[in-house]
């Protein structure tokens, strides 16, 4: 069913804290240096640095440094593929209940 | 139902309660409902009583075959039926792998209720045992707090993979 669960593992890790989902959302809209993605948050330099090696480790984010400005940006590899598996769960539940409901609509007609 | 770690899902069916849960609970029926096309369910054993053993075989394409063991642990004539996958028939737990390719642990609440001009209204409750199995499902949108958080990286990840 699943062959890269220590990836997910790791990515569903990194999710579970606010800052972090807080972090991704804002790269989502484009790279950012880590300055930037700390101005929004009431937490210290140090504490974003731990979210951010957090979310390296978990394959979500990459970060390179130029210079003096380290810039991060999302790995779109690695969101799709917790996609994939989210995506595989919920067809899962909800195509068997249509199919449920479509069964129990098929037997209701054939006993009127 | 807990927030936290539980997904809902609500039908209103248009068939009286009796045949909802005939539907539900025979496993002749259940055999033609169970699993996708192309993928069938040759087998299905369902013993409704606590602790009974809820068996189902699914067969597909290039030699699928795969064979669940759940535990049925109320069943209430339609009205209610729980399961979990956590054991199987007496009680007996089912053996997880780490890389989830026999199933993870969810407990499974289907409770059926009159919904007037012989239709049924039908709830399935799912349970999960942790933060990653409950986001798991709950990133699907069912949640509206970090659900909605994960659909917004779903779309993302959706954008992303169009560009690349």
């Amino acid at each position: 069913m699943l062959n890269d669960s220590p990836t997910l593992d790791r990515a569903f890790a990194a999710l579970a804290d606010p800052v972090r989902r807080g972090m991704l959302a804002r790269l989502s809209s484009g790279p950012a240096s880590v300055s930037e993605l700390a101005r929004p948050l009431p937490i210290s330099l140090p504490a974003v640095l731990q979210h951010l090696k957090a979310l390296e480790a978990s394959g979500l984010v990459s970060s390179e440094k130029k210079g003096r400005v380290r810039t991060v940006r999302v790995e779109p590899e690695a969101l799709a593929s917790a996609e994939t598996w989210l995506s595989r769960r919920r067809e899962e539940w909800e195509s068997r209940i249509d199919r449920f409901e479509a069964h129990v609509q098929a037997i209701k007609e054939e006993q009127t | 139902m807990n927030d936290e770690l539980d997904l809902r899902i609500e039908r209103t069916l248009d068939a009286p309660r009796d045949l909802v849960w005939k539907a539900w609970t025979d496993p002749e029926h259940i055999k033609r409902w169970w699993s996708p096309r192309p993928y069938e369910t040759p087998e299905c054993e369902i013993e409704l009583k606590p602790g009974g053993k809820f068996f189902t075989r699914m067969t597909g394409p290039e030699g699928f075959d795969y064979s669940g063991t759940a535990c049925i642990l109320e069943a209430v004539p339609g009205e209610r039926i729980v399961w979990s996958s956590t054991m199987k028939g007496g009680y007996r737990p089912n053996e997880f792998t780490d890389d989830g390719c026999n199933g993870f642990p969810f407990t499974a609440i289907h409770s059926f209720q009159d919904a007037g001009g012989g239709k049924t209204r039908y709830t399935a409750t799912v349970m999960h045992a942790n933060a990653k199995d409950r986001d798991a499902h709950a990133a699907m949108g069912f949640d509206d707090g970090w659900g909605t958080c994960a659909d917004q990286l779903a779309e993302v990840a959706r954008t992303l993979a169009a560009e690349a």
